[in-house]
């Protein structure tokens, strides 16, 4: 049985600055709530499309769909691990700020 | 594109690849499979041989005075079977020619030669990207490495004990 | 410690010139993604989650105040202000740009340092015991086996492109902490009939998701037969390894599908017939090695002096970290002291920069400028005199690196997880963290005495939890973060791998069922010497299973 389709964006690593992208109107944008949003398998095809050929420029790395909910209007990820790589952060203080957090507890 | 590489830079293959239902020419230079390799030898031309990587290096030791050219293939730059092909080929006594076969890249130049390659022989797909000048550029790039008892390059452990010595 | 000369300058600084000429190359298109991707990670840099993460070799883990300021100030310079001390003995930057990558190797170069084959399925950096050259039952410094190996295994022309990762780790006494057993290659100085230094020679141990415990290949080896030994193993490996699964290629698999007995056979085959005189190291070449690990010139000195025996009534506290936190030195007088990188809710490995130029500092006013990385993520001073332990001590507390939990509940492995790793199935750091936090108190971690708690937030078994006293494995079960323990695992001589307790818990209950399992076996041991791993081993997995399930059928 084929699965159910959602709502997708395209997203991949930047080449050069490495951080996380995703396929925007014009381009690739840092801000998922600019990403363009396919809502139909043939959409989907298309999207993907574009971003292998984004690869194939030498612009981004690793292309790849996320299912994205879009209830809210801003694009959010079904996934969790896909939440947590568009938040650009891990999900607890880091570095310089996570020994400061724990002299303040 | 020059698909054929060596330490000189490009060069002309004057092989011809015969392939698996190919009759045996009655002169030249062929490269054939090596389940040919009986029948061809018996037909005495100038003979090369393809070897996939699976191979046992013994398996054609027997036949090396008879073969000017072994070419291994690599089917992809990162199955690294070939490398140790090369290595045992000649550290069984080959003399002759050795090619290797496939989308290897300039960075696997020097890895090569230590390896005992004297070329290599690319694809179109590799060989539009990788021009000339950059096989030339990664030849020799580390000038020595760690390693003893290779072909194609110095080594830094006997380096040391000669610059021990002066 | 090792310096480089002249040649392992110009063999770094030129593949530093070769990465820039490879990123120009990537950009440009000359080489695709598929072709950059097993060269950048030859160089250390990864693809991760958020960003790239370069991870820089620590060759057996072992540096000086020089280069840790180094790593302090890439991480200023290039990254967030932090690194993390990897289980291997590395150091890994989460934040460094492509383009930046090259200069930070060129930095790098400065103090003799690289990140060559902290990645890729080439010789990974080999790694040894945190203690060598320190620790009293040593038969020989392992470090210089260990460099002889690093030199050897740099850019090796035929084993750089083999079918997966390859590690080595060498110890050179008995008690095993370099956790050979689970390495692809482990190697124990051992002494022969004649009292001769040799090696014992393990192969194809390894964690993942077929973890195994190393069987031995050669019970005595002599030194000198070293380099072509190895080299018959990696060609062995290199020709018939499995290359049609990435999961089924490393060593441990053709050990296994072949039998130790004929994969024996295959390698003492091939270093009959090699040519073994043109592949030894040189006379000579161990002994230059050897010079550069020759030991410090400890002064002998009172092994209670009256000021520490002082400090240590005044300062309960620092009793505490003397004594969980310090060991045995050969010299009297001296001794090694751990700095824990687990301090109560902390991320495991992690020092920002300004730590490390702290530890830099005292190693170089205290520890005749050395220290060396662990396999558990902390920080060993190895040479420091008992009347310099406060100072030190002060030193860690006023940058949070004083916790005394060495080898207790709270010093906790973990991989950096779904909060950073692309491969992770569930993240590990928080639950480090709580289980940290619901361990605070010294007292009571004290009162549960040694246990090791190792968490993996996927398979591939980053975190090292089969070999965990208690083991956290976390997986993705229907977009639910599930976690599976396993009991009894151990990384020593007497290596085991873990045994599954049962059906896997959810994120919130894992503090929960960690301490119910530490009650279960405080509540089973015989005295309070037995640890937990001794009473897992008298009681089994039962009594553990009962109390946890129980209540669930």
């Amino acid at each position: 049985m084929a699965k159910e389709f959602k709502p997708s964006v395209v997203t991949a690593n930047d080449l050069i600055e490495g951080d996380s992208v995703f396929l925007g109107a014009l381009g690739w944008v840092r801000d998922i709530a600019e990403a363009r949003v396919a809502l139909s398998r043939d959409e989907a095809e298309v999207l993907e499309a574009d971003g292998v050929a984004g690869e194939d420029a030498n612009i981004v790395v690793g292309p790849y769909l996320i299912e994205v909910s879009v209830a809210t209007g801003r694009p959010v990820p079904v996934l969790r691990r896909e939440r947590i790589r568009v938040s650009g952060v891990p999900t607890i203080p880091f570095g310089v700020a996570a020994p400061a957090e724990r002299r303040a507890a | 594109m020059p698909r054929l590489i060596d330490r000189l830079g490009p060069a002309e293959d004057i092989w011809t690849v015969l392939g698996a239902e190919d009759p045996l020419p009655s002169s030249g230079s062929v490269i054939v499979a090596l389940e040919r390799l009986d029948e061809a030898l018996a037909a005495g031309l100038e003979l090369g041989v393809h070897l996939p990587n699976d191979t046992d290096p013994e398996r054609v030791k027997p036949h090396f005075d008879r073969l000017s050219l072994i070419s291994v293939d690599f089917p992809s730059f990162t199955d690294g079977r070939g490398f140790s092909i090369g290595h045992c080929l000649r550290a069984l006594g080959y003399e002759g020619r050795l090619r290797a076969t496939g989308p290897v890249i300039s960075d696997q130049f020097d890895f090569l030669l230590a390896c005992g390659f004297d070329e290599v022989l690319l694809p179109d797909s590799v060989a539009e990207r990788q021009p000339p000048e950059h096989w030339a550029a990664a030849e020799g790039r580390i000038t020595l490495g760690y390693q003893r008892g290779l072909a194609g390059r110095g080594s830094i452990l006997d380096a040391r004990r000669t610059a021990g010595d002066g | 410690m090792y310096r480089y000369d002249e040649f392992d300058r110009r063999f770094v600084d030129e593949r530093v010139a070769e990465f820039r000429d490879q990123v120009e190359r990537r950009l440009t298109g000359a080489l695709n993604e598929a072709e950059f991707k097993p060269l950048r990670l030859m160089n250390g840099l990864y693809l991760q989650l958020h960003a790239y993460m370069l991870r820089v070799a620590i060759p057996y883990g072992t540096l000086n105040g020089r280069q840790m300021r180094m790593l302090a100030h890439i991480a200023e310079t290039w990254d967030k202000g932090y690194g993390h001390f990897t289980t291997r003995q590395n150091i890994q930057y989460n934040w460094p740009k492509l383009k930046d990558v090259p200069d930070i190797l060129e930095a790098l170069a400065t103090v003799e340092m690289h990140a060559i084959q902290t990645s890729g399925n080439c010789i990974r950096n080999i790694t040894s015991d945190p203690f060598a050259g320190v620790a009293p039952e040593e038969i020989e410094d392992p470090r210089i086996t260990a460099e002889l190996l690093r030199q050897w295994s740099s850019l090796h022309p035929e084993f750089t492109y083999l079918g997966r990762k390859f590690k080595f780790a060498v110890t050179g006494s008995e008690h095993d902490r370099a956790a050979i057993k689970v390495h692809d290659i482990g190697i124990q100085i051992v002494r022969g009939e004649a009292g001769e230094v040799g090696y014992r020679v393990l192969v194809g141990g390894g964690m993942g998701r077929t973890p195994m415990i190393a069987k031995e290949l050669r019970a005595f080896l002599p030194k000198a037969d070293l380099l072509p030994y190895v080299e018959a193993i990696l060609r062995v490996y290199n020709l018939h390894g499995r290359r049609d699964n990435k999961y089924k290629a490393r060593i441990k698999i053709l050990v296994h599908e072949t039998g130790i007995d004929a994969f024996r056979d295959q390698v003492e085959r091939e270093f009959a017939t090699m040519d073994r005189a043109a592949v030894t190291a040189p006379e000579g070449e161990m002994e230059r090695i050897a010079a550069y690990f020759a030991p410090p010139e400890l002064t002998e000195k009172p092994s209670a002096p009256v000021a520490f025996e002082r400090m240590k009534t005044l300062d309960p506290d620092f009793a505490q970290w003397v004594e969980r936190n310090t060991s045995a030195h050969r010299v009297p007088g001296y001794v090694a002291a751990t700095i824990s990188l687990k301090p109560i809710g902390g991320v495991p490995g992690d020092a920002t920069a300004e730590q490390m130029r702290a530890m830099a500092d005292l190693a170089e006013s205290y520890s005749v400028d050395e220290m060396r990385i662990t396999h558990e993520q902390n920080v060993v001073l190895p040479h420091v005199a008992l009347g310099d332990l406060y100072k030190v001590y002060r030193g860690l507390a006023a940058i949070g690196l004083e916790a005394p939990n060495k080898g207790l509940v709270t010093d906790i492995i973990a991989c950096p997880g779904l909060d950073y790793c692309a491969l992770a199935t569930a993240r590990s750091i928080p639950v480090a963290q709580a289980i940290s936090k619901r361990f605070a108190s010294n007292k009571r971690q004290r009162e549960i005495g040694p246990l090791s708690i190792k968490i993996s937030g996927c398979i591939n078994a980053c975190g090292h939890h089969h070999i965990g006293h208690i083991g956290i494995l976390g997986l993705d079960k229907a977009g639910v973060e599930n976690y599976q323990i396993t009991l009894g695992g151990e990384s020593t001589e007497d290596a085991a791998l873990g045994q599954r307790l049962g059906p896997g818990f959810g994120y919130d209950e894992l503090p929960d069922v960690i301490e119910k399992i530490v009650d279960i076996y405080l509540d089973l041991r015989q005295g309070r010497r037995e640890t937990f791993l001794q009473t897992y081993r008298r009681v089994g997995m039962e009594p553990f299973k009962e109390a946890l399930y129980a209540t669930a059928d």
